[in-house]
């Protein structure tokens, strides 16, 4: 489901989109920065020289051709950011939300008895004041 | 007192101990066997036995020594991480595990042990918890489970001999049949966690885990583990299967070392090597010389633990990325951590009077003196050099070259917990292959060789190196060799494929059988006798009563009709 394309995608952002893929493409392949910047002009002026075609036709079919140029020219080991999705580090770190503490089991609870009565007081003040500054939720319909 | 500190201290001083005790032992020649009746129920008895001789000892006081400079590491590596006391007793669990592999001449507690090691490996394994760190930890733990299969077979077919202490029976039986069974198993035991070619894909996948869990398990201990098996069972190993395992040796050696040339990625570049490493240990073992393996197994645990520490100090500093592209001129920002980098670096290529020098010398010429055929030789010699040349294309964009990373960055050498570690370590690194050389070999290796040969490591060394520097570096109007070739590149940097052979090959014909038994049993047969012929006679009778129902009070009308009818006539 995820792959479903989930509205219409203008030309120009396909264009736009393959110019980026492009350059990352290069990036991955040509590792010092001189000779990266050297390439990616190259690119560019791959790009400019077909930047006023008028025929739709025509432009689909370059497009097409672009696509399939990045993907049979893709990096085996591309770079990433660490953080970015696809990264080493992405994810890596899972800091377990706030509420899983309610969900403790009440012999477990009661070894912190004091935290406890701490957190109850503290999720009251919180309630009082949200409902304070938004008003009450509405009750739920379903 | 930290954690860390505590574990720290605890180690090294055992470390010491059987360091002065291997010393003892190695003097006197000496060995130790303890039993230790655990249970004797109705005269059948439960015993523990240990075995310390020099061997043991040594290996255990590495181990040791490594594992607390890798938790003295860690305290800063880990800084801040709220899960650091799992991350301890876990290492501690490992080193715990070792031990008791190390010292078992039994081959039911070397089970324990071994397991152990394939459980906390795992551990650590998925220690971050993302994604990439559960595929990894799930391919580690499924093929260290073929190992632990192959062992316990081997433990059932020891009931032949009528014990588990197998160093009883190695010398007596080595020619019988059960005993080929055995070694057979440990051989493949020992293949799956020193992760030779079929099972290679594991390792470089397993630096998933934080960088001292890859210094400590996944390059000096752990995957030395089925080298050290190999090492105790091989008396019994025969020239067949010798030469088979000289044939996997060399070609892990030869795969490893050309996929290091094709991978970006610092840890697994230090992996791959690692797994070059091996191949060779595996190898010189194959050819006899058990104790240059063992020798080369210290040697290289001690540079390769600095190597993934000082790699791990670099990481650090860039903020997880471990991409040597985004490196280069580090040694500008962090001079001490490059020079470690560097000395560890040279000592794996075996540059003279550094650790690695004395047992990967040795090995080659051992190797050119004996009698082979031209592919070993060749296959050797061609190794050593991929192994300078991959080492020299990191120092080339890790060390030297511009600055790759953000403008904004904190790289420095200020990391003093980290170093101290790191300091820890150096020491061995330079001095450990001559000291060893002296305890280990008191009678010198006889070595005659013409002048060629005796200088065949020296030139492919300084061809690897030369190599190493042109491929890597490249002008404006280079084309790049790699994407002109980028059908063999692909192959070489997916270690010839073989994560595809142990992920998609395994599953596919599972999977496929899986879906046809689904669509023909799940979908097919099992609903027509079952749920959806069963819902649709329900349905069609019940759709019949209904049509009954709806013509209820006609019927009773005409019942009732009739009736009346009937009463007319009658009565």
């Amino acid at each position: 489901m995820a792959n479903l394309p989930t509205g219409l995608i203008s030309h120009t952002r396909r264009v736009q989109s393959l110019y980026k893929k492009a350059l990352r493409c290069l990036e991955s392949w040509y590792d010092r920065r001189e000779v990266y910047r050297y390439h990616a002009i190259l690119m560019r002026k791959r790009f400019d020289e077909n930047k006023d075609i008028r025929d739709l036709r025509i432009a689909k079919d370059l497009i097409a051709q672009g696509e399939e140029e990045v993907f049979q020219s893709n990096h085996w080991h591309p770079r990433k950011f660490p953080e970015s999705p696809g990264g080493v580090a992405y994810e890596r770190v899972v800091t377990p939300p706030d509420w899983m503490v309610d969900h403790w089991h009440p012999l477990e609870k009661a070894q912190y008895p004091t935290y406890f009565a701490k957190r109850e007081e503290l999720k009251k003040q919180f309630i009082e004041e949200w409902t304070k500054k938004y008003g009450k939720p509405s009750p739920i319909a379903h | 007192m930290s954690i860390c500190l505590i574990y720290f201290v605890t180690f090294l001083f055992f470390s010491v101990l059987s360091f002065l005790l291997s010393l003892n032992f190695m003097i006197l020649d000496y060995s130790l066997m303890l039993e230790y009746e655990m249970l004797s129920i109705n005269s059948c008895s439960i015993i523990m036995t240990i075995l310390l001789d020099w061997m043991s000892l040594l290996f255990m006081s590495f181990v040791l020594f490594i594992s607390s400079m890798v938790i003295y590491y860690s305290e800063e590596y880990m800084e801040g991480d709220i899960y650091l006391h799992r991350f301890i007793m876990l290492v501690s669990m490992f080193v715990l595990s070792m031990m008791l592999l190390i010292i078992s001449p039994n081959l039911i507690s070397i089970l324990l042990g071994w397991d152990g090691l394939g459980l906390v490996s795992y551990c650590l394994v998925i220690y971050y918890q993302n994604i990439k760190s559960y595929n990894a930890g799930m391919i580690t733990a499924l093929t260290n489970r073929i190992g632990d299969v192959a062992l316990l077979m081997a433990i059932a077919w020891m009931m032949n001999f009528g014990g588990f202490n197998y160093i009883f029976y190695i010398d007596v039986y080595k020619n019988s049949m059960e005993m080929y069974i055995i070694i057979l198993l440990i051989m493949l035991a020992a293949m799956t966690k020193s992760a030779q070619i079929p099972f290679s894909s594991w390792l470089p996948a397993a630096m998933a885990a934080p960088t001292p869990v890859s210094s400590l398990v996944h390059s000096s201990t752990l995957v030395t583990a089925g080298v050290y098996l190999l090492i105790r069972f091989n008396f019994a190993l025969t020239s067949n299967l010798m030469l088979i395992l000289l044939f996997i040796g060399t070609m892990t050696m030869f795969m490893a070392g050309m996929g290091a040339n094709f991978e970006f990625d610092l840890k697994k570049i230090i992996a791959l090597s690692t797994l070059s490493q091996l191949g060779l240990m595996i190898s010189i073992l194959a050819l006899g010389e058990y104790q240059l393996a063992f020798f080369h197994l210290l040697t290289h645990a001690l540079f390769k633990a600095l190597l993934f520490m000082c790699a791990g100090c670099m990481i650090h500093s860039l903020s997880n990325c471990q991409d040597i592209r985004y490196m280069g001129g580090l040694i500008k920002v962090m001079p001490l951590t490059c020079t470690y980098f560097m000395i560890s670096n040279l000592a794996l290529c075996g540059l003279p009077f550094l650790s690695g020098f004395y047992s990967k010398d040795l090995i080659l010429e051992v190797l050119s003196m004996s009698y082979l055929n031209i592919y070993i030789y060749v296959i050797f010699f061609f190794s050593t050099g991929l192994t300078v040349c991959y080492t020299f294309r990191l120092i080339y964009y890790v060390l030297v070259g511009n600055f790759c990373f953000y403008s904004l960055s904190k790289i420095n050498d200020n990391s003093k917990i980290m170093l101290q570690g790191m300091s820890g370590l150096i020491f061995l690194v330079i001095v450990g292959g001559s000291m060893l050389m002296w305890l280990m070999f008191p009678t010198p290796y006889f070595i005659c060789l013409p002048f060629t040969m005796k200088i065949m490591a020296l030139i492919v060394s300084f061809f690897g190196a030369w190599f190493g520097f042109e491929l890597s570096k490249f002008t404006l109007n280079d084309s790049l060799k790699s994407f002109y070739l980028l059908n063999s590149s692909l192959f070489f940097s997916s270690m010839w494929n073989m994560p595809y052979i142990s992920t998609f090959g395994l599953n596919y014909y599972p999977i496929k059988l899986g879906s046809k038994l689904y669509k023909t049993i799940d979908q097919g047969w099992s609903e027509y006798y079952g749920s959806q012929n069963l819902y649709s006679k329900i349905s069609n009778t019940s759709v019949f009563l209904q049509f009954m129902f709806n013509n209820n009070y006609k019927i009773f009308m005409l019942l009732i009709m009739m009736w009346v009818i009937f009463m007319i006539l009658y009565i």
